[in-house]
């Protein structure tokens, strides 16, 4: 081949593969309209459910600046007469673990929820399952108030079997949530 | 064309997991309960028919210097088009296959069917092969994930019958829950891939006699 043949050639395969990835960023792009607010309105829809859970009536997001992040946990804070819903993100065993924490004016756990998690099945992830494993785990939260750690290290709060560092990780996402309304009077 | 050997290679003979270990990350991670495995394998089957059928068909058109980086291009958009309708139909499927829906783009069945069949074949043959060799792959993952429910977490189709909990065989401090584990997976990877060797080798035994019988 000549120089100029070889220049071609390449520009043409530059130019296939170029085509190639015009066509499916285009055809990317059309399923994403389609499913982007599909998408936002389930992410939505399960955000809202969560703070229902832990504060029935549901509640507004708090401004950012009302409140005190001190470890970074703290994702948004909803508000309404009955009391906070927080929403942590504290690291479980494989990942982050996205709950919400209802916390009462007085500053005790209404209760939690976890809204998305990545921790191993049939271990970690009964912290997050509707078994009556699960909801024991959770329900025990209920009422506490202050710095919570597990039995393991010293403290009050049973751990699921073989999930000890999942159930620190919530452990410790219920404790920023409880720091975060003292925080904010 | 031919539909049955096809068909017999993708599910027994040339099984993208049993025989060929193709898939390996997926099919030990995902395979824990029912409704996991079979829609981590319907999502693959999918994403296999497509590609290699838009391959197949610009097959002549796809300079052999740059197919790779082409059939990449063409199996991540399928791939982030089942992730994110995935995310906006089935969120709760979405949500327990995770990272695994997009790690599908390095699963080596679907590059390895695009360059061992679809850049060579028709439109139609590189369908059917997809067809088969997808179902080979969920067939696979469906008789992993159905074992290690049942043994690790004492259930049987959890996510998908009885509202999502399963219907529980065993009760609960029986269930191994070392199945569920990784060392698990290995473990009944190991079981299933010598059952099948067991059963290829059943089958050639048969052709053999049959051929016996010709002659």
């Amino acid at each position: 081949m000549t120089k100029k043949q070889t220049a071609l050639y390449v520009a043409r395969l530059g130019l296939t593969l170029f085509l190639i990835t015009a066509l499916v960023a285009a055809a990317l792009a059309a399923v994403n309209h389609i499913t982007a607010p599909r998408i936002a309105a389930e992410k939505e829809r399960k955000t809202q459910e969560a703070i229902e859970k832990v504060l029935p009536g549901g509640g507004k997001l708090v401004d950012p600046g009302r409140y005190d992040n001190q470890d970074g946990l703290v994702a948004n804070v909803y508000e309404s007469d009955a009391g906070y819903a927080v929403e942590v993100t504290p690291t479980g065993f494989d990942g982050t673990i996205t709950m919400m924490v209802g916390v009462s004016p007085e500053g005790k756990v209404l209760g939690i929820s976890i809204i998305s998690h990545t921790e191993t099945a049939g271990l970690g992830a009964v912290a997050a399952s509707d078994t009556p494993d699960g909801e024991s785990f959770r329900n025990q939260f209920k009422g506490l108030s202050g710095e919570l750690t597990v039995k393991k290290d010293g403290g009050t709060i049973d751990t699921l079997s073989g999930a000890t560092i999942t159930s620190r990780g919530v452990t410790r996402g219920v404790t920023a949530a409880l720091k975060c309304v003292a925080g904010m009077g | 064309m031919n539909f049955k050997k096809q068909f017999t290679e993708g599910l027994l003979t040339k099984n993208p997991v049993t025989v060929q270990l193709l898939g390996m990350c997926s099919t030990l991670a995902i395979t824990t309960s029912l409704f996991n495995g079979l829609g981590m394998g319907i999502s693959v089957t999918i994403i296999l028919i497509c590609s290699n059928v838009l391959i197949s068909a610009l097959r002549k058109v796809i300079p052999s210097q740059i197919r790779i980086a082409a059939y990449i291009v063409i199996i991540a958009g399928f791939v982030t088009i089942v992730d994110l309708l995935l995310q906006a139909y089935l969120p709760d499927l979405s949500e327990s296959l995770g990272v695994f829906i997009p790690l599908i783009v390095v699963n080596c069945i679907i590059l390895g069917r695009a360059e061992a069949f679809a850049s060579k074949n028709g439109v139609l043959a590189s369908a059917v092969d997809g067809l088969c060799q997808g179902i080979g792959y969920t067939v696979a993952l469906v008789v992993m994930s159905v074992i290690r429910e049942l043994l690790g977490s004492g259930t049987f189709g959890g996510g998908l019958l009885n509202g999502g909990l399963g219907y529980t065989v065993i009760p609960d401090p029986y269930p191994a829950m070392k199945i569920v584990m990784p060392v698990g997976g290995f473990l009944t990877l190991g079981v299933v891939i010598a059952f099948s060797q067991w059963l290829i080798s059943r089958l050639e035994k048969r052709n053999k006699k049959k051929e016996a019988a010709k002659v």
